[in-house]
């Protein structure tokens, strides 16, 4: 890439920031956790606001 | 002189062999013919050589393998082979090595050196660690050699065992013989006449920006002593003192220039402090927040009219511009205060292993007007974030919810719950305890703040003292060790019989109390100086009773040894089928287990005059562990062992689906019996997240169910080129661009114009 190209954009490769919460704390990137807690939060369902309380 | 034939040799592990002079003589071949010269008729006269010399020895125990190898060095050399025996103890060096490098230890260290962290599960044990750096790596080198000595030295072997293969797991293994876990600083107590951190010693702080910054020191020093996390329970309680300190010193300069504007004279701040001295001499009234504000003010202008210098309207004018300006600075300073105890906790890399400390803050019940200031900007500041917006990590904060404290409209919090609601749905903290649920109502007495039901961040929970039961507080106290069950191994082993199921549950329990109290005579020995901020500085409760080389051993019985579990529901479909999510049969199947266990440790706290308690484990690492080592044993069990996970404490399973409202009522229960620490989560998507009306009902039915401490996980993204902080899919919804996706200048340019928060880069030109 020229210098005027490279100049010209910005955030290539820069991947969004997905805030979770492991084991009460929380992390920018899935990265830094354990392959079992990957897993866990990988299968995380959502829980819906169906029935009233 | 020789004293017969050797016989017998004296292996590398201990065992005796017989002495085979053959082996000798192959080994010195090899050497030879490293060296070119393939003659075993001379390797057999060397290996003679050597039993002759070995025979010659002067010594009764037969020869080890070294001394063997001693000789074979150096009749090579008698003989005039050096290039052989060169060639030899090279080849031996090399052996030696690789046998070292086999031990599981030094494969660890190999692994903590070389392998990246992304590849390496090991060192992701702890996400706050970057395994990648070399402070990280030099902590899990050390946590590594730790837990051999400790498995080695310091456990029964029947622990070691259990432990080894996973029908429990003993926790910061690694701490073993240093400290305890965590600790509920009293900051108001510590800051008082001031502390030491040490070396030089911290006044008592006398702004909110003071206050603030030795909350953050406060929390950094006292991680040091200790391996878990740090939390303040009185947070906004704390900061109202430096709230009050500074308003009380900004109506003073504020009252002081609005005089000399208005009689054009100079110098007045003397003049203005005695009158303010004055009229607390006389009146016990003192420049404060809204609290007798009008009295105080009438009092400054009579003295003010009494100069002669102002008439009763412009003293009038003048004091209430002085307290406008005073409350307004007051309440921007305590801003700035709470933004950079967020930014400190977030940047101050002070923990071993250059990791920040694990922090959290309580606050929510501070009804006067500093404390309600506190709390309010406290949010406030979580709600901007960091520097370029992003979502702090720490501080983990934890609302305490109230009725008739902050719970109910028309309560005096009742707006800075609301407030805590939306900051909540856009940064997922503050978490909420909830101080009505029964088991935490029966502690609390209003006006005493050390009997709010406060937690650490994970989940941990000190309150009920069966050791001091004129002590059951909050403040001072943490938890001392904790030692996990692999409650679905159980199970398993038991093949669905439940008595045989209770019996074996019994005799891990009872494993698992006698570690944890041989784990506590360790740390009961330690003296205050191991301790030197946590019980130097008197942090820990009763410690400031205890002269530098006391035991601690007293003192320390205020803390919890808890006994910990995970996997309720895979343990319920390997018993009985299903777990709790799916039947309120199960659900009673559920809190029967984790009863029976509470009921044990009640027992053993009455048995010990501890306080032995039943948590619901937070399980980092530990949720991989046992299930990999159960598959491999058991097979591939559906609903058991056919997941990277167990389901953590007694959730209902992550991917079973299951409205938010029927999970917090089927939680809630166990809530009331582990009373170490609990938290119920509720997952919700990005929308519902937005509606804070939906976000505060999911809240207010966590109160009505008796949950202890619940918390509300929805989606937060954040696109870092633009500086969106939102749900974002595959598109960024502000500037268009999709995950890796470049921008222009000129579109960052125009979005600039429109948000103010896009950020900037360094480097471009």
């Amino acid at each position: 890439m020229s210098a005027v190209q490279k100049r010209s954009t910005v955030g290539q490769d820069v991947k969004f920031e997905r805030i979770r919460r492991i084991t009460g704390y929380l992390v920018g990137t899935m990265d830094k956790w354990n392959d079992a807690k990957r897993a866990e939060e990988h299968d995380r369902v959502k829980h819906g606001m169906g029935c009233g309380c | 002189m020789a004293k017969g034939t050797v016989k017998t040799i004296v292996k590398r592990d201990g065992r005796v062999a017989i002495y085979d002079e053959k082996k000798i003589a192959s080994a010195v071949l090899k050497a030879l013919i490293a060296d070119g010269k393939d003659d075993p008729v001379v390797a057999a006269r060397i290996a003679n050589a050597v039993g002759e010399s070995l025979a010659g020895l002067d010594s009764e125990a037969p020869p080890t393998i070294e001394k063997i190898q001693d000789a074979v060095e150096t009749e090579l050399m008698r003989e005039g082979y050096e290039e052989a025996a060169k060639k030899y103890i090279i080849y031996r060096a090399n052996r030696t090595r690789i046998r070292e490098s086999k031990t599981s230890l030094m494969k660890a260290i190999d692994e903590i050196t070389n392998v990246d962290a992304r590849n390496s599960d090991m060192k992701r044990d702890n996400a706050n660690i970057d395994g990648n750096t070399s402070m990280g790596s030099m902590l899990q080198i050390g946590t590594a050699g730790a837990k051999a000595y400790n498995a080695a030295y310091l456990l029964k072997p029947e622990q070691a065992a259990a432990h080894r293969e996973g029908n429990i797991h003993i926790h910061d293994f690694d701490f073993y013989a240093l400290t305890t876990t965590c600790c509920q600083i009293d900051i108001i107590r510590l800051f008082k006449g001031g502390f030491s951190t040490g070396h030089g010693f911290l006044r008592e702080p006398q702004s909110i920006a003071s206050y603030a910054a030795l909350a953050a020191i406060a929390i950094q020093s006292n991680q040091n002593d200790q391996h878990g996390g740090q939390s303040i329970p009185n947070f906004d309680y704390a900061m109202a003192l430096g709230v009050a300190k500074t308003f009380k010193k900004l109506y003073a300069r504020k009252l002081t220039e609005s005089y000399e504007d208005v009689t054009s004279l100079d110098e007045q701040g003397e003049f203005i402090d005695s009158v303010i001295a004055e009229i607390k001499a006389e009146k016990n009234l003192f420049p404060r927040l809204e609290i007798d504000a009008e009295a105080l003010d009438a009092a400054v202008a009579e003295k003010l009219v009494a100069t002669g210098k102002v008439d009763a309207q412009q003293a009038i004018h003048l004091i209430a511009s002085a307290r406008r300006r005073a409350t307004r600075d007051t309440d921007r300073q305590t801003y700035q205060a709470m933004e950079g105890f967020v930014h400190n906790l977030n940047t101050m890399h002070s923990r071993a292993g250059a990791q920040t400390p694990f922090s959290s803050i309580n606050y929510g019940t501070d009804t006067t007007p500093e404390g309600r200031m506190a709390i309010r900007n406290i949010l406030l500041a979580e709600d901007a974030g960091l520097g370029h917006g992003e979502t702090p990590i720490f501080p983990i904060h934890i609302f305490k919810v109230k009725e008739g404290v902050n719970y109910n409209p028309g309560d005096p919090n009742y707006d800075l719950f609301k407030l805590s609601c939306k900051v909540s749905a856009k940064r997922l903290f503050p978490n909420y305890v909830f101080l009505d649920s029964p088991f935490n109502l029966q502690y609390y007495k209003p006006g005493h703040p050390e009997t709010e039901v406060a937690t650490m961040g994970c989940r941990t929970r000190v309150m009920g003292n069966t050791y001091d039961p004129t002590r059951e507080i909050s403040y001072s106290r943490g938890n001392l060790s904790f030692t996990s069950i692999n409650l679905p191994r159980i199970a398993l082993e038991t093949k669905g019989d439940e008595k045989a199921f209770y019996d074996l549950l019994d005799e891990r329990m009872e494993l698992v109390a006698q570690q944890l109290l041989d784990r506590f005579e360790i740390q009961a020995s330690k003296r205050v100086y191991n301790f030197p901020f946590l019980m130097g500085q008197g942090v820990w409760l009763d410690s400031d009773t205890l002269g530098p080389n006391d035991e601690v051993r007293e003192v320390l019985k205020h803390g919890t040894l808890s006994i910990g579990f995970i996997g309720l529901a895979e343990t319920l479909t390997a018993l009985y089928g299903h777990h709790h999510g799916e039947s309120d049969e199960m659900e009673q199947k559920g809190l029967e287990i984790v009863q029976h266990m509470r009921d044990y440790c009640d027992r053993k706290s009455r048995e010990y005059q501890m306080n032995f308690s039943l948590l619901a484990t937070p399980a980092e690492g530990l949720s991989g562990r046992f299930i990999r080592m159960d598959r491999k044993r058991f097979g591939e069990i559906a609903g058991v062992t056919d997941k990277d996970y167990y389901t953590n404490s007694f959730h209902v399973p992550v991917w079973y689906p299951i409205p938010a409202f029927d999970k917090i009522r089927k939680e809630a229960p166990f809530h009331a019996l582990t009373n170490a620490g609990h938290i119920s989560y509720v997952e919700l998507d990005g929308d519902t997240a937005n509606n804070v009306e939906a976000f505060e009902s999911v809240v207010r039915c966590m109160h009505d169910a008796g949950i202890g401490y619940g918390s509300i996980n929805h989606p937060v993204d954040r696109d870092p080129v633009c500086g969106y902080v939102g749900v974002i899919g595959d598109v960024c919804p502000r500037c268009g661009r999709r995950d890796g996706e470049a921008l222009s200048e000129e579109q960052i340019a125009e979005l600039r114009k429109k948000y103010p928060n896009v950020p900037s880069f360094v480097g471009l030109e």
